[in-house]
């Protein structure tokens, strides 16, 4: 088939529909750029559950000399240690555990904050003061609360901490700000579909002279329609590569050199969820508008 | 080469049926007129023959398909065989006469040599030599009518189709149209044409179908417009 007809009648609609070509691509434009941010906030909350997930600690503070918990009756003795040990070996939500000493958590103190506080005639807190703790860790960090109730009760127990409850603030703005750049954007996807009508039925319109033409001397459908499908196909990879050099834009310049940089506990999404989203959107993109364009074809351009 | 066998067609909601029982056999080579006045039928008639409807019922055969069965990716191998011709010329504003009988072969996908040849031959033969970059809004009624009759005859096809193709032309253009459709006619293709047009038709004296209210009324080789009592 010789394409010349096909790619003339293609720049003469895109020139002759430009404003409407327009507003589709930055229609579409805008709409991909929020589904791939949706696309990367979804994988960067799995990403930090993955890593928080297997690092997930629930930390059992035991009872110390003048504990701040009124329910203890001074330090631990052994026998209570071995009760809630004992707890703690038997449960199978325990994937495994370990008692840090006082001393232990004394040095940590000191290499967070610095040995300057705890030195000199006034320290801040010394040896004694710190309590002992049960690090545990689980088979399945969502299945946390059997354990911290078979725990809490027991004597000696002071206090039970729960990194999930300081995460959990962190996920949920990853899935407020997900949830609402896929809802903006399913808003902007139907604008789109809307907007790729109105476009391919004005192009109809203008070309319904030549549609007939074409009709009555035996054009294939295929090659009276080919111009329709290649305007939308021009249309969906110019706001394709938009949107990915926004999402580009913002991994480098969001995520890689700022975010990163100040929130450096979490593991950030990198260049294969980036080119995961992308692929998504190139899926995505082409068929926002070839769809409607199908649709809309059978009915104008029918042989 | 067009054959109706009790074709009925009735337009979805309408009551009365636009043709009605209609068997007509239209053989290689013959020259028809379709007479019947506004709403008898007769384009209802030329559309099944181009497979724009499906009749109700009965067959129609074109070039001895049975088209009405007929998928409807085939539907444009089968209007390469035929040429259309309107009243309205329906040319394209923008393209030169060239552009506009290139356009019928380019869109079928003929290559450009076969383009080049045939179109200067075709132009020559409607009497239109020499005009091939004129724009369309630059020629007569009858120049006009001429391209589209060249667009239609480009391809060679086998029946050439013209509804009321002198409608909007005076007496003596009309005459010239008719000297070309005759002349199409005898290169061996079938020409069809609906017209209501008293003079010519009388003058042509070639076989003339009468419709009215979708039935034929009469079918007479060498026959004239109206019958003498009407």
């Amino acid at each position: 088939m010789p394409l010349r007809y096909v790619f003339t009648e293609l720049f003469q609609g895109l020139r002759r529909n430009l404003s409407m070509h327009l507003a589709v691509v930055l229609t579409l434009f805008v709409s991909l750029t929020l589904v791939g941010l949706g696309v990367l906030l979804n994988q960067q909350a799995a990403k930090a559950e993955a890593y928080w997930g297997s690092q997930l600690q629930i930390t059992v503070f035991l009872c110390r000399d003048r504990d701040d918990n009124p329910s203890c009756n001074g330090e631990v003795t052994d026998a209570q240690k071995e009760a809630i040990l004992d707890v703690v070996e038997t449960n199978p939500e325990v994937a495994g555990h370990y008692l840090e000493s006082k001393e232990e958590a004394f040095e940590k103190v000191k290499e967070i904050f610095g040995e300057e506080p705890f030195s000199g005639p006034n320290p801040a807190a010394d040896v004694d003061s710190m309590p002992e703790a049960i690090w545990i860790e689980l088979v399945d960090p969502r299945d946390f609360e059997g354990i911290t109730s078979a725990v809490i009760g027991l004597d000696g127990v002071s206090s039970i901490r729960d990194l999930r409850h300081a995460l959990a603030p962190i996920y949920a703005s990853i899935n407020v700000l997900k949830w609402g750049a896929l809802g903006i954007a399913g808003f902007l996807v139907l604008a789109a579909i809307l907007l790729v009508g109105n476009t391919i039925r004005l192009a109809a319109v203008a070309r319904r002279r030549e549609i007939g033409i074409m009709r009555l001397v035996g054009a294939s459908t295929l090659y009276i329609a080919l111009p329709f499908l290649l305007e939308s196909l021009v249309s969906a990879i110019i706001g394709v590569g938009l949107a990915a050099g926004a999402l580009g834009a913002f991994m480098y310049f969001g995520v890689h050199q700022r975010i990163s940089v100040f929130i450096d506990f979490l593991p950030w999404i990198g260049v294969d969820e980036y080119l995961f989203a992308v692929a998504g959107i190139a899926i995505l993109g082409p068929m926002l508008t070839m769809l409607p364009t199908l649709a809309l074809i059978r009915k104008y351009v029918k042989v | 080469m067009i054959r109706f066998e009790k074709v009925t067609k009735t337009y979805p909601g309408q009551g009365h049926a636009a043709l009605r029982d209609v068997s007509v056999d239209v053989e290689k080579g013959e020259f028809i007129f379709l007479v019947g006045s506004s709403g008898s039928g007769k384009s209802t008639f030329l559309r099944l023959v181009l497979r724009e409807y499906r009749p109700t019922s009965g067959r129609v055969y074109v070039a001895g398909k049975e088209i009405n069965r007929m998928a409807g990716w085939k539907v444009p191998r089968l209007r390469r065989q035929i040429g259309t011709v309107f009243q309205d010329f329906r040319l394209l504003p923008n393209k030169t006469v060239t552009e506009n009988v290139a356009f019928a072969l380019q869109v079928i996908g003929k290559s450009r040599g076969h383009i080049n040849r045939v179109v200067p031959e075709t132009l020559e033969l409607v009497g239109l030599d020499g005009k091939g970059h004129r724009m369309p809004d630059e020629l007569s009624g009858g120049e006009q009518q001429r391209v589209a009759i060249a667009r239609a005859f480009v391809n060679r096809p086998m029946i050439l189709i013209a509804d009321e193709p002198t409608g909007n032309l005076d007496p003596t253009t009309s005459v010239g149209i008719m000297k070309l459709l005759d002349r199409i006619n005898r290169t061996g293709t079938t020409v069809v044409m609906a017209t209501h047009d008293a003079g010519i038709v009388d003058q042509m004296r070639k076989r003339v179908i009468e419709l009215d209210h979708g039935t034929v009324i009469r079918d007479e080789a060498q026959g004239v417009y109206g019958l003498p009592n009407r």
